[in-house]
């Protein structure tokens, strides 16, 4: 896997277009152990009596290629367990792949799950800086960046609380609005889009549109059909961890329609 | 380099694990202090009717000694667990996962090194005197962190895959206190185990500190070069190690 920051050379296809996520032929398999080992005991017993590593493979993510463009949000739907979780960890560098290569060209911020890393026991401010620097910010950039954050998630008058305190509304506020902030060139987005109270939403969504404007580039992996359709220019179906079809929004939809009335 | 791509993080998670640390009993940095103390009198009862008339100072021998290895044995218990402890920083976002085991290694290297200048007074107390090779004493742990940090990658590493790895390393670490130069003055170590004897590289840490601390002179070159190499070794090790293990942790936590 390849993380780097935004190279303007990253032409990978050769086709003169400049590319934010490249992925190429990746699989991803998990180990299913026909028991599950985790003491040095058990493992020592598992080799006296033999088939120490006996595990099942299940392939997640089966030889899947596909191309975002920089500027371009993409949307990626399929049925439960197609493999679309698998594959934004992997595009966030949580997962390795097994097979195949993740290119990324830009800083990334994977919003896989909200307030990742906050802690209970510090304060909202502190857990603004500790977000900043685990998104590999320093403490500088946080600075300048402090008093929008504060605005956005409107909670500068609790920023001394401690978020032990703070309800899950206010919580996911200031995740969201943190998160935001960190100025990625390109957002993995996976259904946390309906956060907070309907006001706040519509400010998320607004916001989402802005960064989208600016050019930055959207991976969105959803279930909201209308939410794809609204956003993306282009996206992929996936099933069973293969790619069934990657292309215009509207045709993929489409298609997405058919296949599942054909399933019925 | 990740260490300079994520410094803000390293601090921030070193801060934040040394207030865990020390706030979370009422006498905070004093009990820190107060467990080598208690062990000191306890070994000081029991040996110094052997050891004795062999060793000058033999209070402050063994005080330099415990205070040592309880980086080695609290650094590496620490950074052990510090994967599993955070999981949610290895499977639900990037950052190079060593990140956390260096921040906890150097909250362990800060107490240490508070530990040591609490040691001074007694130096002084007890009539060992201070010299200028004081000033030693840092390089020489910071070379003592190239061997913590090392061994704790491998450990944090096989931890996410092997749970009782806590129990078992609680043992080795037991085995590596009397393996140590701590109790006993390093001659009385039998001739013929000598090399045997001198492959533990905490051996050299521990003898060197005493030198400066001590014995006012300085320690030999050949002493320092072989702890530099041995960090670095061990260092490079653990990182192997480490790289190879990583690549699983999000699906094993």
């Amino acid at each position: 896997m390849q993380y780097g920051f935004l190279h303007d050379d990253l032409d990978a296809n050769g086709d003169g277009n400049i590319y934010a996520i490249i992925a190429d032929d990746v699989s991803k398999k998990y180990r299913i152990p026909k028991e599950k080992k985790i003491t040095v005991y058990e493992n020592l017993m598992a080799l006296v009596r033999g088939g120490a590593y006996a595990y099942e493979e299940f392939l997640a993510l089966n030889r899947v290629s596909f191309s975002v463009k920089h500027g371009e949000t993409f949307g990626i739907i399929g049925p439960n367990g197609c493999g679309k979780s698998t594959l934004l960890k992997l595009l966030a560098g949580v997962l390795y792949p097994d097979g195949g290569r993740v290119n990324i060209n830009g800083r990334i911020a994977p919003f896989l799950e909200l307030g990742v890393g906050f802690q209970p026991e510090l304060t909202a401010k502190d857990n603004v800086y500790l977000y900043g620097a685990i998104m590999g910010l320093t403490r500088r950039n946080v600075d300048q960046r402090y008093d929008e954050i504060m605005d956005f998630s409107e909670l500068k008058r609790f920023e001394n609380v401690k978020l032990r305190s703070f309800s899950s509304g206010m919580y996911v506020r200031l995740a969201f609005a943190t998160a935001i902030q960190t100025n990625p060139d390109i957002m993995l987005v996976d259904e946390v889009l309906s956060v907070g109270d309907e006001s706040f939403q519509m400010k998320c969504g607004q916001k989402i549109d802005e960064i989208r404007k600016a050019g930055k580039t959207i991976l969105l992996v959803s279930h909201a059909l209308d939410t794809v359709q609204s956003l993306c220019s282009r996206c992929m179906l996936m099933d069973k961890g293969k790619m069934v079809v990657v292309g215009k929004t509207e045709d993929v939809l489409t298609e997405y329609a058919r296949a599942r009335q054909k399933s019925k | 380099m990740w260490v300079i791509e994520y410094r803000e993080l390293i601090r921030i998670l070193t801060i934040s694990d040394l207030k865990v640390k020390y706030q979370s009993s009422v006498l905070g940095f004093a009990w820190s202090l107060l467990n080598p103390l208690l062990m000191m009198l306890v070994l000081y009862v029991v040996f110094s009717n052997v050891f004795k008339a062999s060793q000058d100072h033999f209070a402050l021998y063994l005080l330099i000694g415990i205070v040592s290895w309880r980086f080695m044995s609290n650094g590496t218990t620490s950074a052990m667990t510090v994967i599993v402890g955070k999981s949610s920083l290895v499977t639900k976002i990037f950052i190079p996962r060593q990140v956390l085991v260096l921040s906890s290694v150097l909250s362990s290297f800060i107490s240490s090194v508070l530990e040591f200048l609490v040691l001074i007074p007694f130096l002084l107390i007890l009539g060992a005197g201070l010299s200028p090779y004081v000033l030693f004493f840092l390089p020489i742990h910071a070379i003592f962190f190239l061997i913590v940090y090392g061994v704790s990658l491998i450990l944090a590493a096989l931890y996410v895959y092997y749970r009782d790895l806590n129990q078992i390393w609680d043992v080795l670490i037991q085995i590596g206190f009397f393996l140590s130069p701590i109790v006993y003055p390093l001659t009385t170590v039998p001739q013929e185990y000598m090399n045997y004897y001198m492959l533990n590289p905490v051996t050299i840490i521990i003898q060197m500190h005493r030198d400066v601390l001590l014995y006012h002179m300085l320690p030999s070159l050949s002493d320092i070069a072989i702890s530099v190499f041995a960090g670095l070794a061990i260092i490079f090790l653990g990182s192997a190690v480490f790289r190879r293990f990583e690549r699983r942790f999000a699906e094993e936590l």
